[in-house]
């Protein structure tokens, strides 16, 4: 009886070893799975209605067209050949097996990754579905169109320094920082580029003007003086509307794809690193001035504006949002008043009972001399910013983001 | 309080006084008693309350009226769905517009809401094509384009969409070789 016993327990050890090897591996997966929504990656390397992961987005760039690259794990046409050696390499280095990948893939932010890190997502890029789906050729000008050149460009602007905890904060602002700066590629669209087009980490989060909006500076000095409060951050990260407005553009997929994903605790650290504040964060009271009627701004805002805004700003649930305590409106140069006014923004669905309907485009209809009584107006009632600007100014805003390339990468 | 004046189908209108958060649709029905314009959605999404504006230089828009306000359409021409048949000095309807034509002969009404707004997109179409003619096999794409945000939940789409197609391909100077 009791070696019958033993036999069992020996069976029993026996059956568990490949359980446990399968829980750990899937326990991987499942990070990996998390971590690739954190790192937004089906979102840059999926067409519309094209199977996930199987690349071919084009990214227009000064120098040309990019296109994302299949990271299926097929292993004729994806990422499926590689070894977690290669992997890695790709992620910190930009250095796949076929030679150097162009920073459109954020390596100059995923260096920061932590082996185990790499190691999940790599796993679950390995269980993904495979896609034949052959990778489309760049179409860029010489000489970026020679990769060789991207090395010495890594040479001189990449840094490939894992993540380095800051001993002076809190574990959880440092969890914040390497969501954000790391998988987050934040910094990508949020930091100015310097002349060589890499992150200009002297400016870092200050905000730049891409695809026709501003990716808005994000510093905890302008956040903390905006009036952001953590609730503010969670919300317009994880639902894509808060108290201080909504986003638009390129941010929209990125809280649709990414940032709804986050963990509460995950979120928590984010809010906590971006407003530099561990505790909680008062709120500021809005700021309502009062209409202006004799200002010319106030009959644009009646008949533009006032329909899906309110009269008063107060905005409309599930339509449009509110101007009192909006973000957008509240900053010095106010590029994107003047983008969602030429642009328009597009409709946005978050679920069947949540989302924005679109913004119209008033480039035909609204001329300078009318975007700058209208914006003038806006800032005059909803900010405590200056009503002064001129005609030229806006034009010369006007300009930059007619200028400013549409779809840019990252 | 804010004060319009405008012209609605050749006709002067106002000075009229009106709050400042009127909007439109509700200006052309509670002060005018111009229900032809419909209300739909009233948040810019359906185009069934879609007039016409007439600019100075001679182009034509399409404008939704229940999410802009009053003042947008001061000073302004605009159309509506009242302003497209003739009528003889009696108020009668005489004759349809060819837009209202095609469309009855295609049967595209059913309930009819959104008829209004689809009967001035297209109106304001043809008018552009006068000017600008396309070529046969772009209509159908041009069309998508022009009319692609209205809504019919009756779903009479196809009825529409065949009356406009049929309305450019039979009116000289819409379409070029």
């Amino acid at each position: 009886m009791k070696m019958n016993v033993n036999l069992l327990k020996l069976s029993a050890l026996f059956l568990a070893l490949p359980l446990t090897a399968n829980a750990t591996e899937n326990e991987l997966v499942e990070q990996g799975k998390y971590l690739a929504k954190l790192g937004d990656c089906t979102a840059c390397h999926t067409i519309d209605e094209g199977q996930a992961n199987g690349g071919g987005l084009p990214f227009t760039t000064p120098f040309g067209i990019v296109y994302s690259t299949n990271i299926s794990s097929d292993e004729e046409f994806g990422i499926g050949h590689y070894s977690l050696e290669d992997f890695t390499d790709a992620m910190r280095d930009g250095i796949a097996p076929k030679g150097n990948l162009y920073p459109a893939m954020p390596y100059t932010s995923y260096h920061l990754l932590k082996d185990h890190d790499i190691e999940a997502l790599y796993r679950y890029f390995m269980s993904t579905k495979p896609v034949k789906q052959e990778n489309r050729d760049n179409d860029l000008m010489f000489p970026t169109n020679i990769r060789m050149g991207l090395k010495a460009w890594n040479l001189v602007n990449h840094d490939s320094k894992v993540f380095e905890a800051n001993a002076d904060k809190s574990e959880k602002w440092n969890r914040g920082s390497y969501i954000v700066n790391g998988l987050g590629h934040c910094g990508e669209c949020h930091t100015p580029r310097d002349v060589m087009f890499a992150m200009d980490q002297s400016r870092h989060f200050e905000g730049e003007l891409i695809g026709g909006a501003e990716a808005s500076d994000i510093t905890p000095k302008e956040l903390n003086r905006q009036g952001w409060t953590k609730q503010d951050l969670d919300d317009v990260l994880r639902k894509g509307y808060s108290r201080k407005g909504t986003v638009f553009a390129g941010m929209y997929p990125v809280v649709f794809h990414s940032f709804s994903h986050l963990t509460k605790d995950d979120m928590s650290a984010v809010t906590s690193y971006l407003l530099d504040n561990d505790g909680e964060v008062a709120a500021k009271s809005d700021t309502f001035n009062g209409h202006d009627k004799s200002d010319p701004g106030y009959d644009l805002y009646k008949g533009y504006c006032a329909g899906c805004h309110g009269i008063n700003g107060e905005g409309k649930p599930n339509v449009s949002p509110a101007l009192i305590a909006n973000a957008t409106i509240d900053k010095a140069i106010p590029i994107n008043t003047l983008s969602v006014m030429l642009n328009g923004v597009e409709e946005q669905r978050y679920s069947h009972t949540h989302g924005f309907y679109a913004m119209p485009s008033y480039r035909d209809t609204l001329n300078v001399k009318q975007l700058t009584e209208l914006t003038n107006y806006i800032r005059k009632v909803w900010t405590k910013q200056p009503s002064d600007l001129t005609e030229s100014q806006v034009q010369e805003w006007v300009d930059k983001i007619e200028d400013s390339i549409a779809d840019a990468a990252h | 309080m804010s004060t319009i004046a405008l012209s609605i189908n050749n006709k002067a209108i106002g000075p009229i006084e009106t709050s400042d958060d009127v909007m439109m649709i509700e200006f052309l029905h509670e002060h005018l008693n111009m229900t032809g314009t419909k209300f739909g959605c009233g948040v810019g999404v359906c185009h069934a309350c879609t007039v016409i504006v007439d600019n100075e230089d001679g182009t034509s828009e399409s404008v939704r009226t229940c999410i802009n306000g009053v003042s947008r359409f001061n000073g302004k021409k605009i159309r509506t769905i009242e302003g497209h048949a003739k009528e003889n000095e009696f108020g009668e309807i005489i004759k349809l517009s060819p837009v209202q034509e095609t469309f009855i002969e295609n049967f595209s009404f059913q309930c009819g809401w959104c008829t209004s707004g689809f009967v001035n997109e297209t109106t304001v179409l043809v008018e552009k094509l006068k000017l600008m003619p396309i070529r046969v096999n772009e209509i159908e794409t041009v069309i998508e384009k022009a009319l692609g945000d209205h809504v019919c939940r009756c779903t009479g789409y196809v009825k529409y969409y065949k009356a406009v197609k049929e309305l450019i391909l039979s009116t000289e100077g819409l379409t070029r070789p």
